[in-house]
């Protein structure tokens, strides 16, 4: 599921997420694109909508896991460390999806 | 070891502007800022003089992420909105860029994402001088900076120290230079004239919990550093998570679901500093 700059954005796309502002819902998850609403986001404040689709991350899954085991090596057992290693492996974890 | 006392040090840094080093824009910037009587209007003409300057700037405060209601189209208008204290630090900011980019690869994306990071996280607290939290972020390791340029050898052997034993930058300069990076950047901020908050956040991020002016604020900045190396953002000038400091995580009264919302948002902000390579 890839972030999409507005500017790159093109008819037929489907929204991976939702287009919120605050807690509103502009556009509902799984509406497809079309050049005006294309038109409409471009003129939010917002930079990217999620499309379906596989993402393009610059590393394997695999291989991005062990930078964050050795990033967080030292660290382990300090108070919250395993906490924050939870989220951010879950973080990760959910750009390859 | 550096032969030389903390009070040399000192004086070293404080004219910084003396070094050969040194941008020709960030002397300007700073002989701009260290007279506390420029009123804004001459800040903005300041800035509107220089082109190059002047492009960065609004770069920066129109991305979308920065989130204004409408574009800034102007120097002035952008000095206005923001107000000498913030506006300054951006000028500071987008003057020593270029020495980001040179004497440590990495330190800008780590430098914009950690400003990034706490502007969101104090909207997320209510506080309502985020912006200054921004500026905040975005000069933290200033001091890194200075000590690279005073001293290029010298860090990269404490940096390639720091790698070979499993510690952080932080935790071993000390050794080397009598004085560390918070120290050295709270010394530059303090000769700059910036806010009491903002040099407290500068001399405090690897110990929040000595802040006694800014105790939110410098713990925001604490997280945000420790988020963006926990996500592999940037380059720090080494590869580890420093530790958390407990009592000042706790101020901050963050639940896992705020910290998986703060993830998600820094992964925009990623975007942003792309586009933002000034």
């Amino acid at each position: 599921m890839p972030k999409v700059p507005v500017d790159k954005l093109e008819p037929g796309m489907n929204l991976a997420r939702p287009v919120t502002k605050g807690n509103i819902v502009l556009l509902s998850k799984d509406t497809k694109l079309t050049e005006t609403l294309i038109k409409k986001i471009q003129d939010m404040e917002i930079n990217g909508v999620y499309i379906d689709g596989p993402s393009h991350q610059s590393i394997p899954k695999d291989e991005a896991l062990a930078q964050l085991d050795r990033r967080f090596k030292n660290v382990e057992d300090r108070p919250y460390m395993n906490m924050l290693k939870k989220l951010v492996k879950e973080h990760i974890e959910g750009l390859y999806d | 070891m550096i032969d030389m006392d903390i009070k040399s040090l000192r004086r070293k840094v404080e004219n910084i502007n003396n070094l050969p080093t040194i941008p020709s824009t960030l002397k300007r910037i700073s002989k701009i800022i260290e007279d506390p009587t420029i009123s804004l209007k001459e800040i903005g003409k300041f800035i509107s003089n220089d082109p190059a300057l002047t492009t960065k700037i609004l770069k920066m405060v129109n991305s979308a992420f920065y989130g204004f209601p409408g574009r800034i189209s102007s120097a002035s208008h952008a000095t206005v909105l923001l107000g000498s204290n913030v506006i300054r630090g951006l000028l500071v900011g987008v003057s020593v860029f270029e020495l980001m980019q040179n004497a440590m690869l990495g330190l800008w994306e780590h430098s914009l994402g950690c400003a990034i990071t706490s502007r969101l996280m104090a909207k997320r607290k209510g506080l309502k001088d985020y912006d200054d939290v921004y500026a905040a972020g975005l000069l933290h390791d200033i001091g890194k900076i200075i000590l690279i340029l005073e001293f290029p050898k010298e860090y990269k052997e404490a940096m390639n120290e720091a790698k070979l034993k499993n510690v952080t930058i932080a935790e071993i300069e000390g050794d080397h230079f009598v004085a560390d990076h918070a120290d050295i950047g709270s010394w530059l901020a303090e000769k700059w004239l910036f806010p009491r908050n903002l040099i407290e956040v500068i001399r405090y991020h690897h110990k929040p919990h000595l802040s006694k002016s800014a105790p939110i604020e410098t713990a925001i900045v604490h997280l945000a550093d420790i988020l963006l190396r926990a996500n592999g953002m940037g380059f720090a000038g080494d590869p580890f998570v420093p530790a958390l400091n407990p009592a000042a995580f706790e101020v901050l009264k963050l639940s896992e679901t705020d910290l998986r919302e703060i993830l998600e948002e820094m992964e925009d902000s990623l975007e942003v500093t792309e586009e933002l390579s000034l």
